[in-house]
């Protein structure tokens, strides 16, 4: 992969990873209790971690659009992005994960 | 296993901690006060580029081992902290799995801007991501130490 098409990768990711958790996105799904990975969802193999499956669904989707961007386009990238967008997704995350701490 | 595990989990967080610590104080642009070195300037006085390559190991090999210990977690303290309705214990956690994450989408660019600097209009990117996983490894410590001992330190 090109230096800018890391940053693209590591800009996208952030944002992916959001919007996977947020509408359950996740490519696989791991239930710990019967040591089985799924694609599909399987409600009686007890408690399931979604978490493996958002992180390769994110990387997936943002190496994919680190591919498809065109050259020129993606040197031309201001670097601050690189951290502005990461902290907005981080914000984002923490505002919706309030939730957990409302009385 | 999984005690030995969890374990080398935490020293691993540890020298990870050390790491990026040196690093993101290093970037704060103060000079010494009366040209006199205190601990924190001997602190911060570390060539911070070469801790760039570790760093990103150290997250990313404590990030799989904290991704081996989860099911772990899932199973035995998540439903612990349901029971007795500690939801603010389970918030703390679910945040620690997301920065973890975003964390390790932020490495290569982090990893990029220290190694192969792009000019001057990097600097400050530099700056703000480093200080960024450093904010995502400190709360991941406290957070991984806190619920460790739990047990201990509720009532």
């Amino acid at each position: 992969m090109k230096d800018s098409r890391l940053i693209i990768f590591s800009i996208l990711f952030g944002v992916f990873y959001l919007v996977c958790f947020y509408y359950d996105l996740a490519l696989f799904r791991y239930y710990p209790e019967v040591r089985q990975f799924h694609f599909l969802r399987n409600d009686g193999l007890g408690v399931v971690i979604l978490w493996y499956g958002w992180i390769a669904t994110s990387a997936l989707a943002s190496a994919a659009i680190a591919f498809a961007v065109p050259r020129n386009m993606a040197d031309r990238l201001w670097p601050g992005w690189a951290w502005i967008i990461p902290t907005a997704a981080v914000v984002g995350m923490l505002i919706y994960e309030r939730r957990w701490f409302t009385l | 296993m999984i005690v030995v595990l969890l374990i080398l989990h935490g020293l691993l967080a540890v020298a990870l901690l050390g790491a990026i610590t040196h690093q993101a104080l290093s970037v704060v642009t103060t000079a010494p006060a009366n040209g006199r070195w205190t601990f924190i300037d001997r602190f911060r006085g570390v060539d911070a580029t070469a801790y760039a390559t570790p760093i990103v190991v150290l997250f990313a090999i404590t990030a799989i081992g904290g991704a081996l210990l989860y099911p772990q977690y899932r199973i035995d303290v998540r439903p612990a902290l349901e029971d007795t309705q500690n939801s603010a214990a389970n918030g703390v956690f679910e945040i620690k799995e997301h920065l973890v994450a975003i964390g390790l989408g932020l490495l290569p660019v982090y990893w990029l801007f220290w190694r192969k600097p792009r000019g001057p209009e990097t600097v400050a990117a530099r700056r703000y991501l480093t200080w960024l996983l450093a904010f995502f490894v400190w709360w991941s410590f406290i957070v991984g130490h806190v619920l460790n001992d739990i047990r201990g330190l509720l009532p």
